[in-house]
This record gives structure tokens, C-alpha cells and sequence, in this order.
């Protein structure tokens, strides 16, 4: 029996039972239904990963047909290929872990916000769950705005401060531009194919012409882009981490922004047949891991350095994609979900610790209070670094290796982003939790719960180990696990591919290379920063620039939203008020007054009744004696 | 057949129960088992079970779209009286009677759907009205009423008249009333204009007339002047029959007399003997739209609203003889079951209301809810907003316009005039929802009449989403 409508069903009763009882249930309830739903899930998606393991793709499971209409067909269904079953783990796995974290760590939430909290979040599982089950991109998309949509609540989720509400309004504004993209890839693709379902898109891609694959992947990758913070799009996964930390762990470190590296590896053949398009997304990736990257050098408050280092690494996984390196992206979205869900709630642990503060330059010496959280926030920024035998070593080698098939300056320049990781990502750590403590409050400090730390470990343990399931060729033959399992989605590609062989000893070489100079920055860091004082006068100069991220959102402020509200204000002050209300207005008063006039007719009077009658019947018979002039009349005038 | 007959049996039980059952609250209940066993009746016989054998020769002819036509019919009045009954009793003293002659109406809308003699659409056409001038003036002592009953008698005649004329005419030229045989006699070929034409004057001056004459019925302009009147001085509960299932069947006999397609003699549409009858029916949708919507914005009374509402509403129900092809027909019938329910819905509110001005229904939304809720909906599908059954009715009639190919600019027209209808049934929701006041109804409503309403308004909206459920069961 194929169980595969189990998955989202359990998170969307979540969603219900918390969304209408949220008033009604205890805390405890509430948390034990909200990470119970996604534990079920998650048990499911085990079987199904076990069943595909065993059988390969399971058939498309149709539930009922979502639209039907004279000329296309489409239907509710899902399909659990190998690559929806990576990421039903992902999704369900790390989400539980979160789900059980927040049952802590937002434990001190009124007990109608707690059940609303843990709805939505349900409710973002249960769209992201769809995002990647569809069978067809309109259920896709219908994931993918559900997530947006969960992503707009939750960031929004203290929605009594302002500038909350402002973050969330971007993050939903950014997204619906990229949805354009989405949405006109999708028009292009019914029109030229007539069917959204993957299958018989990957099957006729033949019928499609070059200029039509290149459209219509730039479009998908402008949806990609939006969703997964890439530039021009990626402001608004920084001021996202307004929402409470597990959400910024969940939707914008682990899943959400993973969905457009989903889709793009789900439309690996259109991308593949694309090398314009693939070279594009190869440059906006890498573009934005080093404009991430930099920004991180130099962000104070905790939670930002991660954003950006999340829209960095964000920018890695693209920059697989475009080199053709589908499994490295895939592999990189797992083991990233691993070490970034761990540093974000790592940092939410501090931030409880902290009482809410969330800037570093208070901190420090936090190691003695926070043990546990400490040496799986120091495992996972090992693992970030890319220190080999942690997971991130594996899967960002992968990339930068097929990078360097590809181009070697797209190698050269990714390592530069590389070794500004290693370097920020200590920065953080050491001045985070070694050195002396800066802030005010000591007595306050303590270690976490269990329900938090628990997770903290299951993940840590993951992100040290999650890269052995991808050893590259030149350790050992035939040791890429992942490879083999996801090669079935990505054979349609691979036949199109130029086979590249690299050298193994010029790989092992830069590997190597690589490894020295991340630990060397990483020992650079742990130096500089665990005597770390906060400098009293402003940075200058790059820092400065840095400080305030390139000043990207100021120029967008001055470049787009400006004008746009001008225009809007121009609309709304001369447009709307002298000429659309004139038109209105002057229309109901033209039909109100023909109104008092035609009452007039309405006398009451039997026979004037009547004479109207039969004067209208006899113009009437003189119209229709006459109706071919009439006729040719009115052809003239319309 | 069995419609024709049974409707006229019950109503003669009926008739008797006024004597022999002294409790008057039972009369509504009788009459709604009546309805149920002339239900079931029409049922059987769409599925080819006919209670009687009468040979009629050829002067009725029984088809799908009739009788599906008529179980709308009976369907709908059953629903009238399960929420209107109470109010039906308060109207007089002769209780059973009203059912009676109610009854009788159904007899004639069976005869309407089913004719195919030019004496039987009289015959329907008379039984129909002359228990509804009965009706009409049923609320004896009200002086509104009275003169109301006399100025339908009195028009109604006047239009009578104008039928036999037309009949007598068409038998002139072609020696027959049934309706095959007069198409049959009439020459194919005719084009454009009458010039090229040989059809005999006299046939198609009948037929015109006969055109003006069920035109008043329907209340088509600019035969519609006693609508307002008429529907203004009936007690609320008879005018809500009238407006709905009545109407309703006119358009029926209208169809059957002009659809030459269902007669099987033109292979062409809309040639009816030969003519073009596109143009006309053009002008009276537009003065009809025109007079209705425009006139309905300057009313102060709901009541009188509907009665303009329901000029507009037959003016978008006539666009189905405009164009006159499958999508008419079928949009005629999804048009009938949506206008009927919707008006029987605010109808059925309104005779519960103290004040039928704008300003009685003001607050209505605090005050009953449940009522301002389901008058929502029911006005929301006459203004034909999407997911409402009003919605396909409307785009159903647009449609089969479109389809003919011609005359773009009155679909533009009706647009327009649909907008203009939006603004007085939605001053209705603004009084209920947005004024404040406390409307004031008659009597508490009963839980029955509230749940009655609520699943009104579900079938309404359930018909918004799926409307080829309806459909579907046309075609069974």
C-alpha cells in the first residue's frame, strides 16, 4: 500500500487540531500534538525511504484531479522519487527535532500564541511537504506559496512590534516577485507542452525549442531565487530572523530556502539543456556566497551572521546547480540542514540564555555556562568550515571539485568564499563562547532544557557524521552512497553531460590546500577573538561598507520601493480622486438621474399603461419591417 | 402528463380539505405532501413512467427540457411553501384555497412546458393567470391589493386579447394552430431583411403578437408596466410566487413557441418562419435591462426593488431566446433554478419584516443574523458574484450570446447594466450589515425557517461551485 498521503496528512491535522483548539488546549498538549504530527510524518517517510531504497520510484500516486478543463488536466498528486524522500527526511526529520526544541523555547508564549505558534508551523510543514511530494509544478507552487505564506506568519509571529511586520512584509514581497517567474514559467510551459506534470515534461522536452528551455529556466530561476534569497532577491532572509530562532532554523536555514534548489534539481533535464541558463545560475550563486559571505565578516548581532551565512551557502548550492553538479547541491542542502539548524538553535540557546540579547559584542565566555551548547555550536562551525571528516567538508568539496571542472576561477573565487566561512564562523564562536563574558546579567546565564539541548545533539552528531554518505572517487571507489541513490533522477542529465574525469592527485592536492588554509583561518579567528573587545569608535572604510551590507538596501529603498510608492501616491492623489472617482461618480449620478426620469412612466394609470403598450408594439412592428436598415445602421457605428 | 393531472387532482382534494379538515395549520402541511407526490409524479415520468394513457393528439408533447422544467417548477414551489406556508395562511381567512389555486398555477406552467398547439398555450397560458389574479387580490380588505388584482385582470385581458389575435392571424395564413405545421409552412430559405422573404404577412403579424403577449407575461419592457404595480400591491408571499416560478414558466412557453430546432423544421437558428427575430429581441433586452436595473436604483421600498430586480432578471433570462442554442437552453434552466431560489430566499425574509423600506432592514445583521446572513447570499446570486449559482446563471446567458457571433455590444451592454444592479441589492446588505438601527421582523423566526433558509443558501452556493450538477441531472 503506498502511504505516501500519510506525510502531509499528519502536520495539515496538526495544523487544524492547534489552529481551532489553540485556546482550548494546554501548553503541553499543544507541543505534544504540534511535534507528535510531525514525528508520524517523519516515521512514514522512513517507510517510504526505506520502500524507494528497496524498489526504486514509487508510481505517481494520483489523489483527485486538482483542475480539469476542455483543454488540460491536472491532478492532485504525488510522487516519491528518490529525491522527494532526501527531503521528506530533511523536512520531517530536522523538523521534528526543531518542533521539539520550540515545545521549550517558546514556552514562555501566552498559550493562544503557543497553539498559534506551533499551527503555523505545522502548517509550514505541511505545505513544504507538498512542495516536494507534487507530482506536477502546480502543486509545487501551490507548496511554495503555502510556505511563503507560513513564512510571512511566522516571521511576523510577534506581530505587536513594528519593524517585525516590516520584515515579514519584505520577505513576502521579495517571494511574490520571484513567484512571478514561477508563475510565467508555468504558463510557458502549459502553452508549448499543454501538461505541468514532470513526467511528461522531462519526457517531451524534445518538443521544446532552445530559446523556450532557456525562457522558461531563467523564469523558474527568478522563482528559485526569490525563494532561496539569491541576488537580486536576497534581502529579505536577513530581516527574517525577526521570527522566533526555531523558525529561523526550520523555514529560513533547513527547508524553505532549500525549495529552489529543490526545484531546479527536479528540472535538472530543462536546466542541463540550458547552459546559458546554467551559467547563470553558476554566477548569481557563487556572486552571492561571496557577497554573503563578506557581509558576514562583519555582523554583530548572532542571528544575522548566520543569515547571511545561510544566503552564502545558499549560494554554494547554486552554484552546484549551475555547474551541473546536482547531487553536490542536494548533498550540500542535507548536510547544511544538519550544521545550520544546529547553529541557529545553538544561537537560540544563547539568545534564551541571554535573555533575548542577540549581539555578540555582549557576550562571551559563554562556554562555562553552556557546555552542551557549546560544543555542538564548535562542532557544527567545524563542520560549516569544511574540516574534513565533518559533513560540510564532503559536500562543499563536491561543488568547488565540479566547479574546478568546470572553470577554475569559479573554483578560486569559491574558495575565497570558503575561507571567509571558516573565518567568520569563528568569529562568531570565539567571541561567542570563549574569552571573558561582556555582558551584564551573569547571574542569569544557564544551560538550556533537555527538550533543547536533545535536539542541539541529535544534530550536532549529523552534521559530524552526514558527510559519509558522500565519500568522494578519489578516497575510495564507488563510496558516494548518495550518488548512487539519487543517480535514477538525474540520469536524463547525465546522459547529456560531457563525462568529466578528474585528476586525482590535482584534486587531492587542492583538497588539501584547501583544508590547511581553512584551519589556518579558522586558527587566525579562534586568536583574534577570543580576547575579543568591542572597538568604541565606527569601522571605517570596507568595514564600514560591510557593517551595513554593501548598502544594498538603501540603494533598493532609493532605486525601486521610492518611486513605487511615489507612483502609487501619484495614482492614488491625481489618478484615482480626479479621474477614476469623476468617471464613477459621474456614472451614478447619470444613472440615478435617468432613474428619477423613468419612474415618471410608472403612473399608476391603467390606461396609460395600455397606450404605451401599443404605441411600443407598433414601433416595434415598424422597426421590424424595417430591420435590414436598421441593421446595416448599426454595423456602421460599432 | 401525469404533472397535468395530478396538480389538478390535488388541487381538487385540496379544495375539499377546506371543508372537511377544520385545522387550518394542517392545510400547509397537506400541501406540501401534495407537492411531494406531483414531485415524485413528474420524476416517474421523466423516467418514462406515465400514470395516464390520453390519446391527445399531438396537441401536447411531453421532451426532456419540459419536464425537467416542470420538476424545477414543482421543486421550487415546494421549497416556496416549507418556508413561505405560515405567512400564506396569514394572508385571509380561506386558507385552503390559496393552496388550491396554487396548485391550479402548476397545472397551467404543465401545460406552458409541454404544448405544441397554439390553443393549448392559450389554455396554459390562461390557467396560469386567472388564479393569480385571485391571488393577487387575495388580501381582500387591503385597498392596494384590490387595485392591484383589478389592473392585472384588466392588463392581463388586454394581452389576452393580443394572443387570440395572433393565434387567429397565424391560422389565417397557415390553416393550422399546431406549431409543427405552421413551421413546416413556412418557406426556409429567408436572409437577410424581408425583402427576400414570401412568408405571408399576416403569419408573421401573428407572431408578433403572440411575442408582445407572452412578453407581458414575462414582464419584458416595454410591456412591463403592471410588473411594478402589480408585485407592489399582492401580499408579499403571492408576489414572491409570481415573481419566481410564474415568470419562470413564461419564459418556457416563450422558448418552446420560437426554438424551431426543437420542432425539428429549421435547420437554422434563430430563423423562426424565415425571420430573423434577433433584432427585436435585441431592443426588448435593452429597454428591459434598461428600464429594470435603472429604475430599481430609485426605490425606497425592497419590495418594489424586486419587482424592478425582477424586470432586470427576466431581461438577462431572455437573452436565451436571443440567442436561442444548446448553452441558452441549458443557461435557461440553471438561470430559473438560481433566480427562483434567490427570490424566494429574500422574498420569504422580506414577508417577515415589519418595514419593507431600506431603512427597516437597518441593523438587520445584529438583530437576526441568520436572516441577514442567508439575504446575503440570496442577493449576492441575483447580483451574480462568483461562487454564487447566480454567477453561471448570468455567464451562461452571456455566453450563448457571445456564441452567436453578433450583437457583441448588447453582452457589453448587459455587463454594464449587471453592474448597475449591484448597487441596489447591495444597499440592501449595507442597511443590514453597515447602518445602524434595529430591524424589526413580525415574529421571532423559528429554528425550522432559519435552517430552511441556511440550506437554501448552501444550494445556492453549492450550484456556484459545481453548476453542472444541475446540469447533469438534466441529462440523466
Amino acid at each position: 500500500m503506498n502511504l505516501v498521503y500519510l506525510v502531509p496528512l499528519f502536520p495539515l491535522l496538526g495544523f487544524l487540531i492547534n489552529g481551532l483548539l489553540r485556546k482550548s488546549l494546554s501548553k503541553s498538549l499543544i507541543g505534544i500534538i504540534g511535534s507528535g504530527a510531525i514525528l508520524a510524518s517523519f516515521i512514514v517517510s522512513i517507510l517510504l525511504f526505506l520502500q524507494v531504497k528497496e524498489q526504486g520510484a514509487l508510481p505517481v500516486e494520483p489523489l483527485f484531479t486538482f483542475i480539469n478543463t476542455g483543454t488540460f488536466n491536472i491532478g492532485f498528486a504525488f510522487q516519491v522519487d528518490q529525491l522527494s524522500t532526501i527531503f521528506l527526511l530533511i523536512i520531517t526529520g530536522v523538523g521534528f527535532l526543531i518542533h521539539v526544541y520550540s515545545t521549550a523555547y517558546m514556552h514562555d508564549e501566552e498559550t493562544k500564541h503557543f497553539g498559534r505558534y506551533f499551527a503555523y508551523l505545522n502548517l509550514f510543514v505541511f505545505s513544504m511537504l507538498l512542495l516536494v511530494l507534487g507530482a506536477n509544478y502546480l502543486i509545487m507552487f501551490l507548496g511554495w506559496e503555502g510556505v511563503g505564506l507560513c513564512s510571512y506568519l511566522l516571521i511576523g509571529f510577534w506581530f505587536k512590534v513594528d519593524n517585525y511586520n516590516v520584515a515579514a512584509r519584505k520577505a513576502f514581497v521579495m517571494n511574490r516577485i520571484g513567484d512571478v517567474g514561477f508563475l510565467l514559467a508555468m504558463f510557458w510551459l502549459l502553452q508549448k507542452l499543454g501538461t505541468l506534470n514532470y513526467a511528461d515534461v522531462f519526457a517531451n522536452y524534445k518538443n521544446l525549442s532552445g530559446t523556450d528551455i532557456t525562457g522558461i529556466t531563467l523564469l523558474l530561476f527568478l522563482g528559485a531565487a526569490g525563494k532561496s534569497a539569491q541576488i537580486p532577491l536576497y534581502t529579505w532572509l536577513p530581516d527574517a530572523m525577526a521570527g522566533p530562532t526555531p523558525v529561523s532554523a526550520l523555514i529560513h536555514a533547513a527547508t524553505m530556502v532549500t525549495a529552489g534548489i529543490y526545484m531546479i534539481a527536479r528540472s535538472n533535464i530543462l536546466y542541463t539543456l540550458a547552459p546559458l541558463t546554467e551559467n547563470v545560475v553558476a554566477i548569481i550563486g557563487l556572486a552571492t556566497a561571496i557577497l554573503g559571505a563578506t557581509i558576514a565578516l562583519k555582523q554583530n548581532d548572532i542571528k544575522k551572521v548566520l543569515a547571511y551565512s545561510t544566503v552564502s551557502q545558499l549560494g554554494y548550492m547554486f552554484l552546484g546547480l549551475g555547474v551541473g553538479a546536482y547531487t553536490g547541491a542536494v548533498f550540500h542542502v542535507m548536510t547544511h540542514a544538519f550544521f545550520k539548524a544546529c547553529l541557529f538553535l545553538g544561537a537560540g540557546s544563547v539568545i534564551h540564555a541571554m535573555s533575548g540579547e542577540q549581539d555578540m559584542r555582549y557576550m562571551g565566555g559563554l562556554k562555562k555556562w553552556m557546555p552542551i551548547t557549546n560544543i555542538t555550536f564548535l562542532l557544527s562551525c567545524l563542520a560549516i568550515a569544511g574540516v574534513p571528516p565533518l559533513s560540510g567538508f564532503f559536500s562543499k568539496d563536491e561543488i568547488l571539485a565540479a566547479a574546478d571542472l568546470h572553470n577554475p576561477v569559479l573554483y578560486w573565487v569559491g574558495v575565497a568564499g570558503a575561507l571567509m566561512t571558516a573565518f567568520y564562523m569563528f568569529r562568531l564562536y570565539a567571541a561567542t563562547f570563549l574569552g571573558k563574558f561582556r555582558g551584564t546579567h551573569e547571574h542569569h546565564l544557564h544551560e538550556s532544557p533537555a527538550a533543547m539541548t536533545i535536539p542541539l545533539i541529535v544534530l550536532a552528531i549529523l552534521a559530524v557524521v552526514g558527510g559519509f554518505i558522500g565519500i568522494p572517487e578519489v578516497f575510495a571507489k564507488d563510496a558516494h552512497w548518495l550518488e548512487h541513490f539519487l543517480a535514477p533522477v538525474f540520469a536524463q542529465s547525465k546522459a547529456l553531460q560531457p563525462e568529466h574525469l578528474g585528476d586525482a592527485t590535482h584534486e587531492l592536492m587542492l583538497m588539501g590546500i584547501v583544508t590547511v588554509l581553512s584551519i589556518v583561518m579558522i586558527v587566525w579567528a579562534w586568536r583574534k577573538y577570543s580576547k575579543y573587545q568591542p572597538a568604541a569608535e565606527e569601522e571605517t572604510g570596507l568595514g564600514k561598507v560591510l557593517e551595513n551590507k554593501w548598502y544594498v538596501d538603501e540603494a533598493y529603498n532609493a532605486a525601486v520601493v521610492k518611486p513605487v510608492n511615489s507612483f502609487g501616491g501619484f495614482l492614488k492623489n491625481v489618478v484615482e480622486k480626479s479621474g477614476i472617482d469623476g468617471i464613477v461618480n459621474g456614472a451614478g449620478r447619470f444613472v440615478q438621474y435617468s432613474a428619477r426620469q423613468l419612474r415618471l412612466l410608472q403612473s399608476g394609470q391603467v390606461g396609460s399603461y395600455l397606450l404605451f403598450m401599443v404605441l411600443s408594439i407598433v414601433v416595434l412592428f415598424l422597426i421590424f419591417w424595417n430591420q435590414g436598415i436598421i441593421i446595416a445602421f448599426i454595423q456602421k457605428i460599432f | 402528463m401525469n404533472a397535468i393531472i395530478l396538480s389538478v387532482i390535488i388541487g381538487v382534494v385540496m379544495m375539499f380539505c377546506s371543508v372537511f379538515v377544520p385545522n387550518k395549520n394542517s392545510y400547509r402541511h397537506i400541501a406540501s405532501i401534495g407537492l411531494v407526490l406531483l414531485l415524485a409524479g413528474n420524476i416517474a415520468e421523466m423516467h418514462g413512467f406515465s400514470l395516464f394513457h390520453i390519446n391527445t393528439k399531438g396537441m401536447l408533447s411531453y421532451d426532456n427540457f419540459g419536464l425537467f422544467f416542470n420538476t424545477i417548477a414543482i421543486a421550487s414551489t415546494l421549497i416556496y411553501v416549507l418556508l413561505s406556508g405560515r405567512d400564506i395562511q396569514k394572508i385571509g381567512t380561506y386558507v385552503a384555497e390559496y393552496f388550491v389555486l396554487i396548485f391550479f398555477v402548476l397545472c397551467g406552467i404543465a401545460i406552458l412546458s409541454s404544448y405544441n398547439n397554439l390553443l393549448m398555450l392559450f389554455l396554459g397560458i390562461e390557467i396560469l393567470s386567472i388564479p393569480l389574479y385571485i391571488l393577487t387580490g387575495s388580501d381582500k380588505r387591503n385597498m392596494m391589493s384590490n387595485e392591484a388584482a383589478l389592473k392585472y385582470l384588466l392588463m392581463g385581458s388586454f394581452s389576452t386579447g393580443l394572443m387570440l389575435m395572433g393565434i387567429a392571424l397565424i391560422y389565417g395564413a397557415t390553416g393550422s394552430f399546431n406549431i409543427e405545421v405552421i413551421h413546416a409552412a413556412s418557406p426556409q430559405q429567408g436572409a437577410n431583411g424581408m425583402s427576400e422573404l414570401s412568408v405571408s404577412f399576416l403569419e408573421i403579424m401573428g407572431m408578433l403578437l403572440l411575442m408582445v403577449s407572452i412578453g407581458f407575461k414575462v414582464s419584458a419592457a416595454p410591456f412591463h408596466f403592471w410588473t411594478p404595480d402589480v408585485y407592489d400591491g399582492a401580499p408579499a408571499v403571492i408576489t414572491s410566487f409570481m415573481a419566481t416560478i410564474v415568470k419562470v414558466a413564461g419564459f418556457i412557453a416563450f422558448i418552446k413557441l420560437f426554438d424551431a430546432r426543437m420542432l425539428g423544421t429549421s435547420v437554422e437558428t434563430n430563423k423562426l418562419i424565415g425571420v430573423d427575430w434577433k433584432l427585436l429581441f435585441a431592443i426588448i433586452i435593452i429597454c428591459t435591462l434598461l428600464v429594470g436595473n435603472v429604475t430599481a436604483v430609485f426605490q425606497q421600498s425592497v419590495k418594489r426593488m424586486l419587482a424592478y430586480s425582477s424586470i432586470a432578471q427576466a431581461g438577462f433570462m431572455l437573452f436565451a431566446l436571443f440567442s436561442m442554442n444548446d448553452v441558452a437552453k441549458e443557461g435557461i434552466l440553471v438561470y430559473s433554478v438560481a433566480y427562483s431560489l434567490a427570490t424566494i430566499g429574500i422574498f420569504a425574509i422580506l414577508v417577515k419584516m415589519k418595514d419593507f423600506t431600506f431603512e427597516g432592514y437597518n441593523g438587520l445583521g445584529k438583530t437576526q443574523p441568520v436572516l441577514a446572513f442567508t439575504n446575503t447570499i440570496f442577493l449576492l446570486s441575483l447580483a451574480g458574484i462568483p461562487l454564487t449559482a447566480g454567477f453561471f446563471a448570468k455567464f451562461f446567458m452571456l455566453e450563448s450570446a457571445i456564441k452567436t457571433g453578433t450583437y457583441l455590444w448588447l453582452v457589453i451592454a448587459a455587463v454594464v447594466f449587471a453592474a448597475i444592479s449591484v448597487y441596489y441589492y447591495f444597499r440592501v446588505i449595507q442597511a443590514m450589515y453597515f447602518k445602524a438601527g434595529d430591524a424589526a421582523v413580525v415574529e421571532a423566526p423559528t429554528m425550522s425557517f432559519k435552517i430552511g433558509l441556511l440550506l437554501l443558501a448552501a444550494i445556492i452556493i453549492y450550484f456556484g461551485i459545481f453548476p453542472q450538477a444541475l446540469l447533469s441531472w438534466f441529462y440523466f
